[in-house]
């Protein structure tokens, strides 16, 4: 039951502010003269042949690969209170190094990929790492410093790829780093498809979705199993109170972004080791301020994160038929965005009724302790010599009482 | 007991004072009700013009929202606001101001980068010809500040301004508007001594020129030092007037809690010769670089409890956060045993054994947002029960909670609750469970019973004596003579970061303890 | 309280990574089968800005709607979604619903049309300025190429005929192999005038980072500081960027040469107006009419690219306005010489 009632909030909360903002969206697409019934239909039709369905499928979770992990890294940096808005900078520049990397080597297969992931793994902590330094070292924001350093990132990332990275032709339309050997890439898992009896889709599904679940559940533990998660949390619920019970909130802050940095290094591999296999100009970009979204739909829980990643793709995907069938894209932009407003608002709400249910649950099993008031007599000394010094007195005199007969009396004196 | 007559005049007197003279301000009745609790029930309260009027009361007895009933912020359910004699109907806290109430908060609402004028005139500006008129504000300034030796001056930036002018900036500011009545929300609890002495002289200077005063407070010699009047509130009501000349700091205090006192006292020393504490020449430097602990040595052996006793503010805190690694000293060892622990961190030293009870517990105790099982964790996050290896043990956590919840008396509907959920006395009781379940040598209980009702006093207090005779050294800082004296083997006096005295409790009286606190006396007279 | 506000800056952050300026599809056309059994249903996958862009993008609606004029069909118009990661999924979707031909606009198509043409060998596929040998040249896909570099040319002629500082200027949106091709030309056309006259070129985003294409705010600052140091006339190849640079010649009195195309016309301020010297256009339009007009004849061979130039006017000088009228014969002269191929104008820098 306890456990049912830890749960609610988790799970209830996001699915209630989804259902509002669902509705609130209805009604302001019917404003705007468009069908919503017809818009959830479209939503929901993932298309005619087995072989459309499964490729819409894959197309959701290639999607919301990358918008996991964005909104993973975002969350272990918010789990201590710290808000990471650099992924977007830490994961462009650690995909492009990682690229340039796989493609400067060639190794047996599974090491090959291994080595990319290592390389995206320590240039996104690397630049996180920054911010922290900077934080615990210099006390600069960290939402000022990661800001920043996102624009440093864009900038150092398209010098890498117009300069030493450059493996496209010169004049080619498409500036990008050269591709990485076959060997780096990462297998698809269409075979997955065929096991389970579906038809299997054109469309590559990404390898990438397996690591992706094994850093989720990686995280899970980590975060909520763990010393340190406690800690990470401890240390986001209360930074005075943790560094009393001993953690020391400078490596803290250094762990957690560093934490925070090597999953933004994961964000971009996805694409480029199952799809793009180089980076180039048009490499995917924005995932690390979706990131922020899907965090806080899954209230920086991983298993929130991975329902709030597959339902932004899912919306995402919607798209382009809307577009086909003359319904306006823009009424996704609407959802997602009423969503995520939704669920800042319910979460602030939630915790607010949590509390103050909690507070009111407690003072009724704690019906015998009324007051929690302060009782010290004497609390201070200055009056020492003051009319009330010696005046050691039956409790009687001077005192009248209006309400609150059966009190003991008691006569001993404040000094006896 | 029988609640004989008594010159405080509890006759539920028509509006009128024996002077015949209407109250300044009377309340009938009031009862103030929250979803699913009663804040306030049948408040009787009648201030006589001219008066310093206290009203007392423990944290969360309902003295907060009494106020803001007088202050127009909330209106009662029931109940009658009397002003002058005449009934009034606040529905917001300009209708108040209009009437002539003001309300000096506790925490002050000034613009720094204002000046004192600029803060005073701010929502209700003079204005010519639709420009602020400094001149006739500061005309006017200059006639309170004089009037009731404010002593302001007008064009000064707040953010020069010591923690005393500040204040006197809020007593203007609720004149300027022609408040004849001023509520004051414990307005000594940001103030120093001498700060505390200048208050209670303008507020003198106040009750002269016929204005009313409502003080808030808790601190009872303070109360009894400026009150004409005092009203006593507990659970939410009010109990009773008292007379401040006739009526003792303990019996005041036995009205706010509503039964007898327990007895901090233990006699029978259980003090041996092993030293589980040694601090040798500490000294700990402010962000300025003054001495904030000077110089300061003292011993704590094991099955003893020593005693620090001081002014708050004279270097008790930082000493607790120096022992406890929390703040580095500019000089002096320490050793726990036979360990030198001084470059240690915060964790080793508490693995090495030092348990910690902090001032603060909402600040340095407690995860507030988190569950109880989770808080058991806290400052225990590298020992059993709660840890395996590098994992935590949910199920431990929870069954040791389980037991400390019994076995130390934390009423919580269980380990999951949350603990904001708990009273302060409950929660103090789940934090010296927990620092108690650790076994340490040494324990730092800074406040112990700070904020706790009186049962969770009288049970914190058993258990602090049982873990003296079990052998452990505690360093007990208080600001409860009663409590020092009753359970210390060997008080301490801090005063400006220096240990100034060292007193044997068994012959030393609150009084004698008070003076030394206060530099009053030198010397150790022990 | 600052958790809330901070999670509210949260939000903000998301609601702007996800917000999109989007022009719905309105006119969506027919969604089953065809209207008529020859008119073609013609697919328009947009480059990001979305139809509405009154550049690029709707240059190529306008052609489709002329090649619809003349051939009858219908059209559906996709936009991909922000950071561009579902272009693939617009072209599989418009071929699975049966388009023919589909249209992609804008380099940025070039990762991905190569396949999906693989994946649908009976569907005719067309890319405005991608190549074909970028896309791995299926046989099915023509590319709509421009020389920009051409018309860049013309439009340097003009900058350096007009100007009376002997200093002029570039603003690019994205330092990009395509809009290098446009400064290549304009500097070369400024050198064959008067080899004296100074050019700035500058370009507000580096590659990578294609905000410069959209940012008008920077577009501004940037020509300001051109026109700031000296230069009389800019040429800008920043599509909504540009903007920027027309409100920073006319707080400075300066003058400057828009792009794609004829943006006398399509801006809204008569002060604006009043700066805009010429356009550098890029028929766009054309190229797409002619491209459906030969998918309706059959004509399309596929596999290979269309090159629009000055000779078949696909690209050249607008004269509205009339600033440019007293010297269209210098400019003529020029276009004789590039067509004969007497000059031969560079395409990088």
């Amino acid at each position: 039951m306890s456990a049912l009632r830890r749960l609610g909030p988790t799970v209830g909360v996001p699915v209630f502010a989804v259902l509002v903002a669902v509705v609130i969206s209805g009604l302001v697409m019917a404003a705007l003269q468009v069908n919503p019934f017809e818009v959830f239909r479209v939503m929901f039709d993932l298309g005619d042949t087995p072989s459309q369905q499964m490729t819409a499928v894959v197309v959701v979770l290639n999607r919301a690969v990358p918008l996991f992990l964005a909104g993973l890294a975002v969350a272990i940096a918010f789990r201590m209170g710290l808000f990471n808005i650099g992924v977007e900078g830490q994961y462009r520049l650690a995909t492009i190094v990682a690229a340039a990397v796989g493609a400067a080597v060639a190794l047996p297969g599974p090491l090959h990929v291994l080595l990319i992931m290592a390389v995206a793994v320590v240039v996104g902590a690397f630049w996180a790492g920054i911010v922290a330094v900077l934080k615990v070292t210099r006390g600069v924001s960290e939402v000022i410093s990661s800001i920043m350093l996102n624009f440093i990132a864009l900038g150092i990332a398209s010098f890498l790829l117009t300069g030493p990275f450059r493996g496209s032709e010169p004049g080619a339309s498409i500036i990008s780093t050269a591709d990485i050997p076959e060997s780096g890439w990462m297998p698809s898992l269409n075979g997955i498809f065929g096991a389970l009896g579906l038809a299997d889709p054109p469309r590559q599904l990404y390898g990438f979705l397996l690591v992706a679940v094994v850093v989720g559940v990686a995280l899970a533990v980590l975060l909520n199993r763990t010393r340190f998660g406690y800690d990470l949390r401890a240390s986001g619920l209360s930074p005075s109170a943790a560094s009393a019970s001993g953690v020391n909130a400078r490596a803290m802050v250094l762990k957690t972004m560093l934490l925070s940095g090597a999953v933004a290094g994961l964000i971009g591999l996805p694409d480029l080791l199952g799809d793009t296999r180089s980076y180039t100009t048009d490499f995917t970009a924005g995932l690390g301020f979706l990131g922020i979204a899907v965090a806080l739909l899954g209230r920086n829980n991983p298993l929130g994160i991975a329902f709030a990643a597959l339902l932004f793709s899912f919306l995402d995907r919607a798209l382009v038929p809307l577009q086909i069938e003359g319904l306006p894209a823009s009424v996704i932009t609407i959802i997602q965005g009423t969503i995520v407003l939704a669920v800042v608002i319910a979460n602030e709400v939630a915790r607010r009724i949590a509390r103050r249910s909690a507070e009111r649950g407690g003072a009724a099993a704690d019906a015998a302790a009324p007051g929690d008031g302060s009782t010290s007599t004497g609390q201070s000394a200055g009056d020492v010599g003051g009319p009330g010094g010696t005046d050691v007195q039956g409790t009687g005199a001077g005192v009248s009482r209006t309400a609150g007969a059966g009190q003991a009396d008691d006569t001993r004196g404040a000094g006896a | 007991m029988a609640a004989t007559g008594a010159p405080g005049a509890t006759a539920p007197g028509a509006g009128a004072g024996p002077g015949d003279a209407p109250y300044a301000v009377e309340l009938r009745g009031i009862t103030k009700r929250f979803p699913g609790v009663v804040a306030n029930k049948d408040i009787e309260l009648r201030v006589r013009r001219g008066e310093v009027h206290a009203i007392v009361g423990e944290n969360g007895a309902g003295k907060s929202t009494l106020m803001k009933t007088l202050y127009g912020m909330h209106r009662p359910d029931e109940g009658q606001i009397l002003l002058g004699g005449r009934e009034v109907r606040f529905r917001s806290p300009a209708d108040a101001i209009e009437a002539g109430i003001g309300m000096v908060h506790q925490h002050f609402m000034l613009a720094d980068n204002f000046t004192v004028l600029e803060n005073i005139v701010l929502g209700s500006e003079p204005t010519k010809a639709g420009r602020l008129d400094r001149a006739e504000a500061r005309r006017r300034i200059r006639e309170i500040s004089s009037r009731y030796a404010l002593n302001l001056e007008p064009d000064v930036l707040v953010e020069a301004l010591g923690v005393g002018d500040r204040q006197r900036v809020e007593i203007a500011k609720v004149l300027y508007r022609g408040a004849t009545t001023l509520i004051l929300d414990e307005p000594t609890a940001v103030l120093v001594p001498q700060e505390v002495d200048e208050l209670f002289g303008n507020l003198a200077e106040l009750t002269r020129e016929g204005l009313t005063v409502i003080f808030i407070s808790h601190k009872l010699d303070e109360v009894r030092k400026v009150a004409d009047a005092i009203t006593v509130i507990r659970r939410g009501t009010t109990v009773g007037e008292a007379d401040p000349k006739t009526t003792t700091s303990h019996q005041l205090a036995e009205l706010m809690v509503g039964s007898e006192l327990p007895s901090p006292e233990t006699r029978a020393s259980t003090v041996r010769e092993r030293p589980v504490l040694q601090v040798r020449d500490l000294t700990v430097a402010s962000s300025a670089g003054r001495p904030v602990v000077d110089g300061v040595t003292l011993t704590v052996r094991e099955g003893e409890v020593v005693g620090i006793a001081g002014v708050e503010g004279n270097g008790q805190a930082e000493l607790v956060d120096a022992i406890m690694g929390l703040r580095s000293p500019a000089g002096g060892t320490l050793l726990l045993g036979d360990d030198d622990v001084t470059g240690w961190t915060t964790r080793a030293r508490r693995e090495a054994g030092i348990g910690f009870i902090p001032e603060d517990r909402h600040r340095q105790g407690m995860l507030l947002d988190a569950t109880l099982w989770e808080n058991r964790i806290l400052g225990h996050q590298t020992r059993p029960p709660a840890v395996k290896g590098p994992f935590i043990d949910r199920r431990g956590a929870r069954t040791d909670t389980a037991r400390i919840m019994r076995e130390y008396d934390v009423r919580a509907p269980g380990p999951d609750t949350l603990a904001v959920a708990l009273s302060g006395g409950n929660q103090q009781k789940l934090i010296v469970g927990r620092e108690m379940s650790a076994a340490p040598r040494l324990l730092v209980a800074a406040h112990p019973t700070r904020g706790v009702d009186v049962g969770a006093q009288a049970v914190i207090w058993e258990l602090l004596k049982d873990a003296r005779a079990e052998g452990m050294g505690i360093l007990l800082i208080s600001a409860d003579l009663d409590e020092l004296i009753g359970l210390s083997d060997t008080l301490q006096v801090m005063l400006r970061g220096r240990l100034v005295a060292t007193l044997d409790p068994s012959d030393v009286t609150p009084e004698a303890l008070g003076g030394h606190m206060t530099g009053a006396r030198a010397g150790g007279a022990a | 309280m600052t958790k809330a506000a901070a999670l509210l800056l949260a939000g903000g952050l998301a609601l702007t990574a996800c917000a999109s300026d989007e022009e719905p599809a309105a006119d969506g056309g027919d969604t089953g089968g065809g209207a008529a059994a020859d008119a073609p249903k013609i697919g328009l996958a947009f480059d990001t800005g979305g139809e509405g862009d009154r550049s690029f993008n709707d240059s190529a609606v306008a052609g489709v709607e002329a090649a619809i004029e003349a051939n009858g069909g219908t059209v559906a118009k996709l936009s991909p979604n922000d950071d561009g990661s579902n272009r693939a999924d617009l072209l599989t979707q418009l071929a699975d619903q049966g388009y023919d031909p589909i249209i992609a606009v804008g380099f940025a198509y070039s990762d991905v049309i190569g396949d999906i043409a693989e994946q649908y060998p009976d569907v005719t596929f067309a890319q405005v300025d991608g190549a074909v040998e970028d896309a791995g040249s299926p046989e099915n896909l023509t590319g709509l190429l421009f020389a920009e570099e051409e018309g860049s040319f013309l439009a340097g002629v003009a900058a350096a005929t007009k100007t009376e500082a002997d200093h002029v200027g570039f603003v690019g949106g994205v330092e990009t192999p395509l809009i290098q091709k446009f400064q290549a030309g304009f500097e070369a056309g400024v050198e064959a005038v008067n080899p004296d006259i100074q050019v700035d070129s500058q370009y507000i985003s580096p590659a990578g980072d294609f905000s410069g294409f959209n940012d008008p705010a920077r577009g501004k600052i940037v020509a300001q500081g051109m026109y700031d140091a000296g230069a009389d006339i800019v040429y800008h190849a920043a599509g909504g960027s540009g903007i920027g640079v027309f409100q920073a010649a006319a707080e400075s009195g300066g003058r400057a040469i828009g792009v794609d195309s004829d943006q006398y016309q399509t801006v809204d301020d008569p002060a604006l107006q009043a700066v805009i010297m010429t356009s550098m256009l890029k028929r766009v339009d054309n190229a797409v009419e002619q491209f459906i007009g030969n998918y309706v004849e059959g004509d399309v061979a596929g596999g290979e690219n269309q090159r629009f130039d000055l000779e078949s006017e696909g690209v050249g000088l607008s004269t509205s306005g009339g600033f440019i009228d007293d010297i269209q014969d210098d400019l003529d002269t020029y276009r004789e010489q590039i067509i004969s191929g007497d000059i031969e104008v560079p395409t990088t820098p």
